[in-house]
């Protein structure tokens, strides 16, 4: 019963061919200015906000539909997985939709590639009705103007697991508050444990070394700086926590979902997240959630980290007028008032933080994390360099974990992630 | 009988209609992209930049980039550990089932379930059970054995991978034995045990030689999708390739470089057109294996 071999080479041949796929992208102008009637039907792009949102959005799109009569808004949402590969392909494919979901990072590579519209030329108008540290957050190095309206801010909280905390002869009372707080902690509870509970579950980040002190790029924006002295020192600490067993064994590898299952089991006793995660640890870990403790990021700064959204205007809308109103729209101060009252989130629009929704508790956990991170939000950062991609995320995250096998040193590892991401950026 | 003179006059079209949608999809859907990979290979195309011709820039790159090596290694190693177990136990499985006793069909469905299962439910499920704190983990730690970290050695998280690969994919090369040990007349099982041939030389002497075509082409088969392996290593070693990417395989690193808003398309494409050579070799290779062998 031989096969016959123009079988099995056929075989090959199909099986090999499908190895190779890349695309091509397309191109079609639009008006940059918004000054026109509002009028037209658009497309607005939200990342993972109908399963849990859409009545509000439904309503929104209804109240702008009402106010500029003509014009018609049709709402896609994405998924949050992938969202990243559907916006290039939606990009390369010339079908980005008019009004865009997005965060400073990801609106960096389609302002370069000019597909996303400078507000600051098309709406600068509506500047002073945003925090300026928010409106700012869409500018891009090396470019003039802001390529995103501000829509809301997000600061997680820091959770601890008192009984872990108490088990290593650790007030917690006294979560650390600093990262030279941190390390003592965290060698103190791993060596109480004899290497089994660790304190984080999580390899340092961009974010960590912004929060350490370590100049995370040059002054001019041209490349990147924290393979200094401070970095340095940074990961030499991450180092001794690793092989006191104070870093999980498993974070060269973790994500941040993996590294929440850790802090639920209680292999770990401190984990980032949001006042979402409450209900979880309720629902799930209801022993967790009886001693959970609730501290701010870890900063030696004094600012701890913020996450941006955006909503982007595609600059080849053939509706530039009403793109940009629906955009301005969605991020107005009354509408992520709104927003900010359905889901754990803080809008970026002057004053609105001095709302006593954001000042006043009322004794539960949610208010407390809520009040408290829209307190420390007042003066948070955004670390994450618009310009430090997925790939030179990856590249770090490698070069971290070779420092902390004791593959490469401390130094090595960062002049290796720094000159890694420095060739990403040049290649554009 | 001779045909009417209209449809005579037709048929030199025909087989061309008959093919054109075949045609059209491969074209669509497998020539296109290929040729447009291999041209894209030769540019610095970036997912929103177009791309300049570089010549040979992106080969030469590949050469003095160390993760392509891991990756290749690991590719290999894949290979290596994967295809000679996916050859053989799965015959011996098909050997096992293939006797119609009551309840066989039980136990082919059940060694079949592995292949219908999703590859990430399958992924996530092995992930919970290697975990540190995971069952593996729990019963060596209770026989005394220890904590052994599956998934945070560059070397055990690839032997996970395989492992789950080879479970996978038994159930479906079994089929493939099943089908050809049902042609295998059984007057030569007969004669061997007339000769006095153990249940061993018979396995060595008949079954082996019918069907050695078939295991050619599970070698073929699995080699090409061992060497294209994602999924498996993806899952356990997470999006970054485990510990300092150590893990990668060609294909992770073809979706890590070429995806994404600042995906290097014209580098991940030279990389795709790398692993598209070194499959067509490892097709050639068993094929002249096969021919080799052939009395």
């Amino acid at each position: 019963m031989p096969m016959p071999r123009r079988a099995l080479a056929a075989a090959a041949v199909a099986l090999v061919l499908p190895l190779s796929a890349c695309g091509s992208g397309g191109d079609d102008g639009g008006s940059t200015d918004a000054s026109g009637k509002v009028e037209g039907d658009i497309t607005f792009q939200t990342w993972n906000l109908r399963a849990n949102f859409k009545p509000y959005f439904e309503g929104l799109i209804a109240d702008f539909e009402n106010t500029y009569p003509g014009t018609h808004v049709k709402w896609v949402d994405q998924p949050a997985e992938g969202y990243p590969d559907k916006l290039s392909a939606d990009a390369a494919g010339g079908t980005l939709p008019d009004v865009v979901n997005v965060s400073p990072d990801l609106v960096a590579p389609l302002a370069r590639a000019g597909l996303a519209l400078d507000l600051d030329k098309a709406a600068g108008k509506y500047r002073s009705e945003y925090l300026q540290g928010a409106w700012a957050s869409h500018r891009i190095p090396g470019m003039k103007g802001v390529y995103a309206f501000p829509w809301y801010l997000n600061t997680g909280p820091l959770f601890y697991n008192k009984e872990l905390f108490r088990k290593a002869g650790l007030d917690p009372e006294q979560p650390p508050r600093t990262y030279d707080e941190l390390f003592a902690d965290a060698l103190r509870m791993a060596g109480r444990s004899h290497g089994k509970v660790a304190t984080l579950a999580n390899v340092p980040t961009i974010e960590d070394f912004g929060r350490y002190g370590v100049p995370l790029m040059n002054g001019q924006g041209t490349g990147f700086a924290f393979n200094d002295a401070k970095g340095v020192e940074l990961l030499t600490k991450y180092k001794q926590l690793y092989d006191a067993k104070a870093l999980d064994p498993q974070a060269l590898t973790a994500t941040g979902e993996s590294a929440g299952k850790k802090f639920l089991t209680g292999a770990v006793a401190m984990n980032p997240g949001s006042a979402l995660d409450l209900g979880n640890f309720k629902k799930n870990a209801p022993s967790l959630y009886r001693n959970i403790g609730i501290t701010d990021q870890i900063t030696s700064t004094g600012h701890v980290n913020m996450y941006v959204m955006g909503v982007m205007v595609n600059s080849r809308t053939r509706h530039t007028p009403a793109a940009v109103a629906f955009a301005h729209f969605v991020t107005d101060a009354r509408n992520q008032m709104s927003f900010a009252k359905k889901v754990a989130i803080f809008p970026s629009t002057a004053g609105s933080l001095d709302d006593p929704y954001f000042t006043k508790e009322d004794g539960t956990d949610e208010t407390r994390v809520r009040v408290a991170a829209a307190k420390s939000l007042k003066n948070a950062v955004n670390y994450t360099p618009v310009l430090f991609s997925e790939q030179m995320k990856t590249a770090l995250r490698n070069e971290v974990a070779k420092a902390l096998q004791g593959k490469e040193s401390p130094k090595e590892a960062l002049d290796n992630a720094v000159g890694a991401a420095d060739r990403l950026l040049q290649q554009g | 009988m001779a045909a009417p003179l209209g449809i005579r006059r037709q048929l030199p079209h025909s087989p061309w209609l008959f093919a054109a949608p075949g045609l059209l999809v491969t074209g669509a859907f497998v020539l296109y992209p290929f040729v447009s990979t291999l041209v894209n290979s030769f540019t610095d195309r970036r997912t929103l930049v177009p791309g300049r011709f570089v010549g040979l820039a992106n080969y030469r790159e590949l050469l003095h980039d160390d993760m392509f090596w891991t990756g290749l290694r690991n590719s290999a190693l894949y290979i290596l550990g994967v295809v000679p177990a996916l050859v053989l136990l799965p015959l011996l499985l098909a050997l096992l089932v293939q006797k119609n006793i009551p309840g066989i069909t039980f136990f082919r469905s059940a060694f079949y379930t592995p292949v219908v299962a999703s590859i990430v439910v399958v992924g996530l499920i092995w992930v919970w059970l290697l975990d540190e704190r995971g069952l593996v983990n729990s019963l060596l730690e209770t026989i005394g054995i220890g904590r052994i970290g599956f998934l945070s050695d560059q070397w055990l998280l690839l032997l996970s991978a395989m492992a789950v690969t080879v479970w996978k994919g038994l159930g479906y090369y079994m089929i493939i034995y099943l089908a050809a040990l049902a042609n295998v007349p059984r007057e030569l099982y007969e004669a061997a045990a007339v000769d006095g041939a153990g249940p061993v030389r018979r396995f060595l002497s008949v079954t082996v030689p019918a069907v050695r075509s078939t295991m050619v082409l599970v070698a073929a088969l699995s080699s090409v999708a061992a060497f294209k392996v994602f999924s498996e290593v993806y899952l356990m070693a997470g999006p970054s390739g485990g510990p300092a990417g150590e893990d990668t395989t060609l294909v992770m690193l073809v979706q890590r470089t070429g995806t994404g808003l600042t995906g290097r398309v014209g580098y991940a494409s030279a990389l795709s057109v790398v692993v598209f050579a070194v499959t067509v070799a490892l097709m050639l290779l068993v094929l002249r294996a096969d021919r080799r062998e052939e009395p």
